[in-house]
């Protein structure tokens, strides 16, 4: 009998046929059997251009071209291989130490194995990521060589050898190929081909052998500036091997299976683990299976999550249940004088942790406010760490005295800016000289058995308090993408640069369907010095004594084509982000500023919504058209009132405008009428000095009637187009919606209302919240109102993008807006959505064919997400650069300001002020010294102070502050600082 | 019966049954009455498989066999019982195994081809502990799906092929490593060679196999060719498992218990008898009242039972200690586990 299978031997393609087995989990529940056929080649090339031999037989593309080699002929060279060197790092050397092959001054000429690269994605999804970028960047010269898949660097897996074993065997293998191969070039300088490993086994062998080996700290000590790369090593790798068996400080997280089934069962629950703002010991986690969010107490429950986690909790016991705290606790101030040497020799909560823990179960026993204890959990484990890199600055305290001379290794303790982020412990050497100084780090590991999650230093921004030090550190902080855009995105820019013009004659392609408006009276009205004007406005009366309205669109979607390097970028960019003194830009400034502009005076291509209206601001007819328009002038918001205000003026351009004014305030009172919201935040404007870009005078925004009538045209347009795209594509229209806040949302705002003032706040409906916000009003406190306004809009969700198949047409609903349906359409020059709505609308009245990635439901739904996000952080960004300019704008200043009570807390209290917009933490041992005895009534929202000074503080009561900016020795932070001066 | 009619004449039918008759029986292909015709065999020739086997019979019959393992849910009921019995309890249930017999010319539901297949789910439940095998925990457990396919045509009866390729690929099947612990849902491990097998070979526990036997004129013969069985006068199907004790992996001698025994139809039954010469019309002679009386050399089909004795007889040379099944299993030992 012959045997069935394919033998290795005798089968004449046998050596070139492999294959692979493994067991294959589904999502649903189903375990696989998996074989693989493995077809090996010959002709995968070692891409150094050195090799004439590759360069001949590696496989050429459709045009007959082969892939342009990678690897430098004239590689870089050490003390120990001055004839040159490629590297070739194996998966653990990539995991310790990612940020070292990043940085600029050494490490190119890299061989990325297929072996290390899969092994790579199963271990860590960021860093396999971050090592595609890598591969991808041509001046880093990295190349993926497929050893798996070429026959001499094949490995078959030995029986009883483990995957790890086999893996580190297939690079030494590799590494023992590239060696002979690179021989046979017979070249003058033969580099050396280097591995690089943190497993002391692989090592050894790879040294039996007699290849090339090094670990990554024997590697990095023949490099100049050593010290400072030394430090980018994951702490990991340093103290593995002879590490003393330390107490264990946490609990052990459960195993995913165990976790899996408790979800599934509904005894565990899953979701993001939210740290307070105002208490570092004190997250919350919102769980599908209830309407409120669980809390999560104190450094053992919490359980070494770090904010953003996604994480598996479990619901104490009712006797532990606590109400949330009213009490600030500031890391800072209560682990401060912590050594992150001395380390061992604490317990896991500190005493005075555990003090203030005491104190909040005496607050449980003794108030019994209607809420009662809430339920409180434990993290039981994590699903996803979502670490991203940190920006912070050593804490001075924790470094010792005596490392100003010498290299010592140090352990310091970094405090992240953002305060919901633990400190956490950094090893390096060079602590003196980061001191003081914005840093960039990154957390590799937070072990059981240490208090603080360690990491590792990326790069330093620069002094801390210069302005380019923080301004990046408040874009790496919210992740906005500030480089420069390459080449390949620069590429697709129209070849006529600043130069391009609307084509004279309309035969031109570009004229195709487009209709000619360079005719209308159209004008932009925008804030003043805005560069990136997206829409224009015209308006005039028909015959028939209707009104036509025009909103006219920057057409950004003719020069953005689908699916480019562009689009691409301006996709994962999101949004343009404003700084007070900056803007990141979604486009390339070519076009954000000049050729999709609609600047006045020349002719530019729009997208433009045209309605036939009638007196009462009623839709008699709308359209949409590709257009050519001519603005007339571009108003600045006070330009254009002062013109309106002029009787005298009586051209068409103002009358058009001043039609427009009353067709808006119909429109308004409409939206009013059906409930829309009108909310508040503290708006602030800084304005710069242009030559130094410092800052000289805080002002609120003020709102004009032009600020409305551009406002309510764009919401208009929005509106009509929403309606247009979800009428064409029921299934992946992109839409905007605004979901109605849950109920209790309010309960907090309500009861505090109700308590302090006597006054109702109904929640049933948009309708209901709009009016009686409007009823909430203090006759001698013209504020209050907004003050309330702005505390209810903390109570809403937030609206996001989506895209219309994953939700049910109720659900499309715009709760602040009171709109059935909403999009945005009006800034495609800033916002990805408009663009994609852009080519939404176009395929939707024939103008374009549909392109795949408009239509796609997968891809759409990516989008959404991302420019969800992208578009928070680029709010919160440009808060945080208001914030800092605020700060510095009060450098060296006092000011006394009236100040509002918008949150109490037992040991202190937040302010409002409303010049500055800015809200300010006043903590009782602020207010005299020694700290005065307090009494807190947390159902009247009242606090009274006894003892060294007395006072009594309540929610929304108006006090005297002052204040002045001052830098927080501690924290290295320019804060505002308030002190109150009258209650 | 699935094989096709022999083509004897009653006369040769006679010769052959009268030779079995003799002690020691004398067979047509001259093996004693417990040995076995030679078979080669090979594993893991299925590779998508998690077991897989392949028997080939020296008379060129061929099968094989291919075993597919999935996860799933225990009904809840079930669930439910456990916890009121208590948690050691590990309730199986027989339809956990599902077994389809693929035989070329002859329907999927055809009765002889439904027969066989339940003769040998029959034997694979009989022994409890396979079944058991299956538990995962309380909530999940393991469905087998056993694919048996005869790839040569009928030329003899395949029970004892496809049993033997059964048993070759259970022992040749393995189960990914169960990673999580207790009533979680289960994970496993990705790695293929950590696999583990059904049946370890650490420990004494084999699968059943299935024995043809037949009896002729009181003579017991194992593994009976086409012609032996068209003059059985009784076949049975005797399945054996060997079970797990720890006695036994001590000693190296296995346990080996009786799964079940079941009548097959002998296609001796369905001859035509042959005539003797003094009823035979050609010889003029009256045909009166011989009716029932059997004629030494002349054939007839057999009627009636098996006797008790034989029956015994059988049941003794399979499960005593050295006997056929012994001898068998050791036989089917040998072949490697790919």
């Amino acid at each position: 009998m012959t045997s069935l299978k394919r033998s290795a031997e005798g089968d004449t393609f046998g050596s070139n046929i492999s294959n692979k087995t493994y067991v294959r989990s589904t999502r649903s529940g189903k375990v696989q059997k998996i074989v693989r056929e493995v077809y090996l080649r010959t002709d995968i090339p070692c891409s150094s251009k050195l090799c004439k031999a590759c360069l001949q037989s590696a496989p050429r593309n459709a045009a007959n071209e082969v892939q342009p080699f990678v690897l430098s002929e004239k590689p870089a060279g050490t003390k120990s291989f001055p004839q040159g060197h490629y590297l070739m790092p194996d998966t653990n050397a990539l995991l310790n130490a990612m940020d070292l092959f990043e940085q600029s001054s050494s490490f190119y000429d890299v061989i990325i194995l297929q072996t290390v690269l899969e092994e790579l994605q199963n271990r860590s999804l960021p860093l396999y990521n971050r090592l595609l970028g890598l591969t991808k960047s041509e001046d880093k010269r990295f190349y993926v060589f497929f050893n798996d898949f070429r026959q001499e660097t094949f490995v078959n897996r030995d029986p009883d050898e483990t995957v790890n074993d086999r893996n580190d065997r297939a690079v030494r293998q590799a590494l023992k190929w590239y060696g002979q191969h690179l021989a046979q070039t017979k070249a003058k300088n033969i580099p050396a081909v280097v591995m690089l490993s943190d497993d002391q086994e692989n090592l050894r062998k790879a040294k039996a052998e007699g290849l090339h080996a090094a670990s990554l700290r024997q590697y990095v000590e023949t490099l100049e500036d050593s010290d400072k790369l030394l430090d980018m090593v994951a702490d990991v790798q340093s103290s593995g091997g002879f590490k003393k068996p330390g107490q264990m400080l946490y609990p052990e997280h459960f195993t995913t299976s165990r976790m899996m089934t408790g979800v599934k069962a509904g005894l565990m629950h899953q979701g993001i683990f939210n740290v307070s703002p105002y208490n570092y010991l004190e997250g919350s986690i919102k769980v599908p299976a209830f309407p409120k969010a669980l809390l999560v107490l104190g450094r053992e429950n919490i359980n070494r999550a770090v904010d953003g986690d996604l994480v598996v909790v479990e619901v104490l016991p009712q006797d532990q249940w606590k109400e949330p705290s009213t009490k600030i606790i500031e890391e800072e101030a209560i682990t401060k004088n912590e050594g992150a040497d001395a380390e061992e020799s604490q317990d896991l909560v500190s005493e005075k942790e555990r003090k203030a823990l005491q104190e909040e179960v005496k607050k449980t026993h003794k108030v019994k406010s209607e809420g009662g204890p809430q339920p409180t959990a434990k993290v039981v484990g994590i699903i996803k760490r979502n670490w991203r890199q940190y920006v912070g600055h050593i804490d001075p305290s924790s470094a010792s005295k005596g490392s100003t001379q010498g290299r010592r290794m140090d352990n310091v303790f970094l405090i992240p800016m953002d305060k919901k982020i633990p400190k956490i412990r950094l090893r390096t050497r060079q602590a003196s000289e980061l001191m003081g100084k914005r840093l960039l780090v990154a957390i590799d590991a937070w072990e059981r058995d240490s208090r603080h999650p360690t990491g590792h230093f990326i790069r330093s921004l620069g002094e801390l308090e210069t302005k380019a030090a923080e301004t990046e550190a408040l874009l790496l902080e919210w992740d906005v993408q500030y480089r420069p855009f390459p080449k390949t995105v620069l590429d697709c820019l129209p070849s006529e640069g600043h130069g391009w013009k609307v084509p004279a004659s309309t035969d031109d392609p570009g004229w195709r369907d487009r209709e000619d408006l360079r005719n209308l009276l159209i004008c932009s009205i925008d804030p003043p010095g805005c560069q990136d004007i997206d829409d224009a406005l015209h308006a005039r009366k028909l015959p028939n004594g209707n009104f036509e309205v025009g909103v006219h669109i920057a057409d950004v979607s003719h020069f953005v084509k689908p699916a480019n390097a562009m689009d691409t970028e301006a996709s994962i960019r999101g949004t343009t982000v404003y700084l007070v003194d900056k803007r990141i830009d979604m486009l390339p400034p070519l076009l954000g500023t000049d050729l999709c502009s609609l600047k006045p005076y020349v002719e530019r291509y729009a997208f433009s919504v045209l309605w036939e209206l009638n007196d009462n601001a009623d839709i008699v007819n709308v359209r949409f058209t590709k257009s050519v328009i001519a603005s007339r002038e571009a108003f600045s918001y006070e330009q254009a009132q002062l013109r309106i205000d002029d009787a005298s003026q009586q051209d068409d351009l103002t009358n058009g405008m001043r039609m427009l004014l009353m067709l808006s305030k119909k429109l308004k009172q409409k939206r009013m009428d059906a409930g829309a919201l009108s909310l508040s935040s503290p708006e602030v404007k800084v304005q710069t000095e242009s030559e130094t870009s410092g800052p000289i005078d805080v002002k609120t925004k003020a709102l004009l009637d032009t600020n409305s009538l551009v406002e309510e045209f764009m919401l208009f347009a929005n509106i009509s187009v929403a309606a247009k795209i979800y009428e064409a594509f029921p299934q992946t229209a992109i839409l905007r919606r605004h979901a109605a806040p849950p109920k209790t949302n309010f309960d907090e705002l309500s009861n505090q209302l109700k308590v302090k003032r006597g006054l109702e706040l109904r929640s049933d409906s948009s309708k209901a919240v709009a009016d009686s916000l409007d009823e909430c009003v203090d006759p001698k406190e013209p504020f209050f109102n907004t003050l309330v306004r702005i505390m209810a809009t903390r109570c809403m969700m937030s609206a996001e993008y989506f895209c219309s198949g994953t939700q049910s047409y109720p659900e499309f609903r715009h709760y602040g807006l009171a709109s059935e349906i909403y999009t945005h359409f009006t800034s495609p020059i800033r916002r990805y959505a408009d663009l994609v709505a852009h080519r939404q609308l176009a395929a939707a009245i024939n103008y374009e064919a549909v392109h795949p990635t408009v239509r796609s439901r997968g891809r759409l739904e990516a989008v959404c997400k991302n420019i969800n996000v992208r578009h928070r952080n680029a709010q919160m960004a440009g808060r945080a650069s208001i914030a800092y300019y605020v700060g510095q704008a009060l450098k060296g200043q006092v000011a006394e300001e009236d100040a509002f009570v918008m949150k109490i807390f037992s040991n202190g209290f937040v302010v409002l002020v409303p010049r500055f917009g800015i809200e300010g933490l006043i903590r009782l041992r602020d207010l005299a010294e020694p700290e005065p005895d307090s009494e807190f009534d947390a159902e009247n929202y009242t606090l009274k102070t006894k003892g060294s000074r007395e006072v009594t503080v309540e929610l929304f009561q108006k006090v005297r502050v002052r204040v002045h900016d001052e830098k927080d020795e501690m924290t290295g932070k320019r804060g505002v600082k308030m002190e109150l001066t009258s209650a | 019966m699935a094989t096709s009619q022999v083509l004897l004449s009653p006369a040769e039918l006679a010769y052959i049954h009268s030779s079995l008759s003799l002690r020691p029986p004398i067979r047509s292909d001259g093996r004693t009455s417990t040995q076995f015709r030679p078979l080669t065999a090979e594993t893991g020739v299925l590779p998508g498989t998690n077991g897989s086997a392949r028997v080939c019979f020296s008379d060129g019959t061929e099968a094989i066999v291919g075993v597919k393992a999935e996860i799933e849910r225990t009904r809840a009921d079930n669930e439910q019982e456990d916890q009121e019995d208590g948690a050691a309890q590990r309730q199986v249930r027989g339809d956990w195994v599902e077994i389809a017999v693929e035989i070329p010319g002859l329907r999927d539901d055809d009765a002889s081809t439904v027969f066989l297949g339940e003769m040998l789910r029959e034997a694979l439940l009989g022994d409890g502990d396979f079944a058991r095998k299956l538990w995962i925990n309380r909530r999940f457990h393991w469905r087998l799906y056993l694919d048996i396919l005869l790839i040569s045509p009928p030329l003899s009866y395949p029970l004892p092929l496809l049993s033997l390729t059964t048993h070759l690929a259970l022992l040749a099947t393995r189960l990914p490593r169960l990673k999580s612990e207790g009533d979680e849902d289960p994970m496993f491990d990705d790695d293929w060679q950590a696999s583990q097998f059904l049946y370890s070979q650490s420990e004494s526990a084999r699968p059943p196999i299935t024995l043809l036997v037949v009896a002729i004129g009181g003579n017991v013969i194992f593994d009976p060719s086409k012609e032996e069985l068209a003059v059985a006068e009784s076949a049975l199907a005797v399945s054996v498992a060997a079970a797990a004790s720890e006695k036994a992996a001590q000693d190296q001698r296995r346990k080996l218990k009786l799964v079940s025994v079941r009548m097959v139809d002998p296609p001796s039954r369905l001859t035509p008898p042959g005539i003797p010469n003094g009823t035979s019309s050609g010889t003029g002679a009256a045909p009166a009242g011989k009716e029932g009386e059997s004629v030494e050399g002349v054939w007839k089909a057999p009627v009636g039972g098996t006797k008790f004795a034989i029956l015994d007889g059988i049941i003794q040379a399979v499960l005593e200690k050295g006997g056929v099944a012994d001898e068998v299993l050791d036989g089917l030992k040998d072949v490697e586990l790919a």
